[in-house]
């Protein structure tokens, strides 16, 4: 199988994750921060140290706040709910996925009210449009990093200033990108950063985290135990524990921590020219193809590795179908949770072929994949 | 020998059936071949008698392409040649005719052998592997990615004129000579607007489209401008058929199914059934029939 869905989640992730998951549930097993004795005192360590490699691999934040979730999702919900009141404003594009979306849609009932920003047909935003959707009672801007449809990089350093010079927060979700870029908040005047442990992390699903800069509270939208401050029934107010009530997912943190160190080890800048380089490829190929159409920027510099296409006369998922039952080639077709991002890059409501690399891939299943597109076009009547 | 027949019904073409029944006096040899005659016991309001009666065949044929066994059809036996030609065209594995080997008939084993040239390997992949959709957008209506990947909005529409419509399923049930003997074959036919142009009956409704595609892909024979008149429902294996098959429009003395009607409105296809008593419904393609 010709693995091309690492939007997704990455696959196969490194044995060194499959290893130390492996290990926590036979050797640890115990929970982390709920007792003193060793295997505890081990489970916690394995938690602080994902959370240690987290703020190191972030440009060497505060590991304190680091609140790990079970997904981006999650985390993007904690910090919109947890951040925004009735009559606040929220601006954000019309790339977004339904993490931020839907959330959005659901707060509208509380009178809080968002605007989406046009990007252009190729799903880019211009940083200048920021100021023109401007209103007084604006207070956040949340920004996808990276469309999990096209791949293209959202110009996060100019909205990151203008957000600075504005006094508004900055809530970007790294679903796409962390991991697969350099990205540093503080740098970045990034307020809040949302991000997965699964993908471009290489770590196991049910792994997340929420990033929020010193001084910035959030709501707390869950209470519950945290092994911590036991003598009362008031939230702990201590980071990262006020918002981690519940048992953590120890066993997945453990594989994310050598997740992590495998991307470092790699580096990010290599694994990002890697992908980068095989991506051109794909995209001029699949643009020299009559009956093929092609979405997002044609400046593959310019993205993840991720990109879409259509077979003319075939709908995405027939096309999906055709590269998993006769070439064994795994890709997303539709919508990708993400109806705005299609309706702007014109592909709603049919959707789109999604090809997305990881560190594996190789140039050969690149090629296979593009064999096989040609092969589908010429049988295709 | 006892003549199975329908229920006469008032104005419908089951009377026709009778009254034509009764004007045959002796089937013709080549109807007597696919025929079996069993004794039965027929049980009427007088009381019961023992009979014989015409049932029709029934054979399992197995078709090979370039040596794989691609399927096994149950069918009359008649015109296996088109049959497995037509069906392997449907299914998408014959597409060039030019690079058409031959085909073998064993009509003893019954299996029929048909090589080409074509590289099948693709389509074989494909054949019978139901899509399935995730939910995510909004996907295909076709089930099978070889009907998609073959089937075409029509582009040459056949106008037709209600007249013409009932005189086709008249005489497409004038010839139908092995369904008044046995009551156990659909008939189907192509047709350009005032005359039949090919007749074929079989136990399966698909086998006898098949058989009429198939005969069409080895003598070359253009489909655009004719129409297929069937006994049978119209159901959306059989549109897809004609979609792949180049026929714009069917023409059913029975009713169409919804799944058909869907896809005869994206494929811009005429569909009109339940032609009997003078009577017939438009489901699709209206515009193109002057009533």
């Amino acid at each position: 199988m010709i693995y091309l869905d690492n939007a997704a989640t990455s696959f196969p992730k490194p044995e060194r994750v499959i290893t130390a998951i492996s290990r926590y549930c036979r050797e640890i097993g115990a929970n982390p921060g709920r007792a003193s004795h060793r295997l505890a005192r081990e489970a916690s360590a394995v938690v602080a140290r994902t959370r240690r490699l987290l703020a190191h691999l972030l440009g060497g934040v505060d590991p304190s706040r680091i609140i790990i979730t079970p997904s981006t999702t999650v985390a993007l919900n904690l910090a919109l709910k947890g951040l925004l009141h009735a009559g606040d404003h929220v601006l954000t594009s019309s790339m977004e996925h339904n993490s931020v979306l839907r959330p959005l849609h659901h707060l509208e009932r509380l009178g809080i009210t968002h605007t989406r920003i046009p990007c252009s047909p190729e799903g880019l935003l211009d940083p200048a449009d920021v100021r023109r959707h401007l209103r007084p009672e604006t207070r956040l801007i949340a920004l996808v990093h990276a469309s999990n449809v096209t791949g293209g990089l959202m110009p996060l350093a100019e909205v990151g200033a203008l957000a600075r010079e504005l006094g508004l927060l900055l809530l970007v979700d790294g679903a796409q990108t962390v991991g697969a870029l350099p990205l540093e908040p503080e740098r970045l005047s990034i307020d809040l950063l949302a991000g997965p442990g699964h993908k471009s992390l290489l770590g196991p699903m049910g792994t997340g985290f929420l990033y929020v800069r010193p001084g910035l509270d959030l709501e707390t939208l869950w209470e519950g135990g945290t092994g911590s401050h036991s003598e009362s029934t008031a939230q702990p107010g201590s980071w990262p524990d006020r918002f981690e009530s519940g048992t953590l997912n120890a066993p997945g943190l453990a594989g994310l921590a050598e997740g992590i160190a495998e991307v470092q080890e790699r580096g990010v800048d290599a694994i990002a020219a890697h992908k980068t380089r095989i991506m051109e490829r794909l995209y001029q190929e699949l643009g020299l193809l009559p009956g093929v159409a092609l979405y997002g920027p044609a400046r593959r510099h310019e993205c993840v590795g991720t990109l879409s296409f259509n077979v003319t006369g075939l709908a995405s998922n027939e096309v999906a179908h055709i590269l998993d039952t006769a070439y064994g080639i795994a890709v997303r077709p539709g919508l990708h949770c993400a109806p705005a991002a299609h309706q702007t890059i014109g592909s709603f409501p049919k959707g789109t072929v999604r090809v997305s690399v990881g560190p594996y891939t190789t140039e050969d299943e690149i090629l296979a994949l593009i064999t096989a597109v040609e092969q589908i076009l010429r049988y295709r009547r | 020998m006892l003549l199975l027949s329908e229920e006469p019904k008032e104005n419908s073409e089951s009377t026709m059936f009778l009254h034509d029944t009764t004007v045959i006096p002796k089937a013709p040899s080549e109807i007597d071949s696919l025929c079996e005659i069993v004794q039965v016991s027929q049980i009427t309001k007088s009381g019961r008698k023992s009979s014989p009666v015409a049932v029709v065949r029934e054979i399992p044929l197995t078709i090979f392409l370039n040596d794989h066994e691609i399927v096994t059809l149950l069918c009359t036996g008649a015109h296996v040649e088109s049959l497995a030609v037509g069906f392997l065209t449907s299914e998408g594995l014959l597409r060039d005719r030019g690079r058409l080997g031959g085909v073998e008939v064993d009509h003893s084993r019954h299996i029929v052998r048909v090589s080409s040239s074509e590289d099948a390997a693709f389509a074989e992949r494909l054949l019978g592997r139901r899509i399935i959709t995730s939910g995510c957008g909004k996907g295909t209506i076709f089930y099978h990615v070889l009907d998609s990947l073959q089937s075409r909005p029509v582009e040459h529409h056949v106008p037709l004129r209600a007249d013409q419509v009932r005189h086709l399923m008249g005489e497409l049930n004038r010839r139908s000579e092995l369904y008044r003997r046995s009551r156990g074959v659909h008939n189907c036919a192509l047709a350009l607007p005032e005359k039949i142009v090919l007749f074929r009956a079989d136990i399966g409704r698909h086998n006898a489209v098949d058989m009429i595609i198939g005969e069409c892909f080895l003598a070359g024979l253009s489909t655009q401008d004719k129409v297929l008149l069937t006994t049978g429902r119209i159901t959306s294996e059989i549109l897809i058929k004609c979609a792949k098959g180049g026929i714009p429009a069917l023409i059913s003395r029975s009713a169409a199914t919804s799944l058909a009607l869907q896809l005869a409105r994206d494929l811009k296809m005429t569909v009109i059934g339940y032609v009997r008593g003078g009577n017939m419904v438009v489901y699709a393609g209206g515009e193109h029939i002057e009533p």
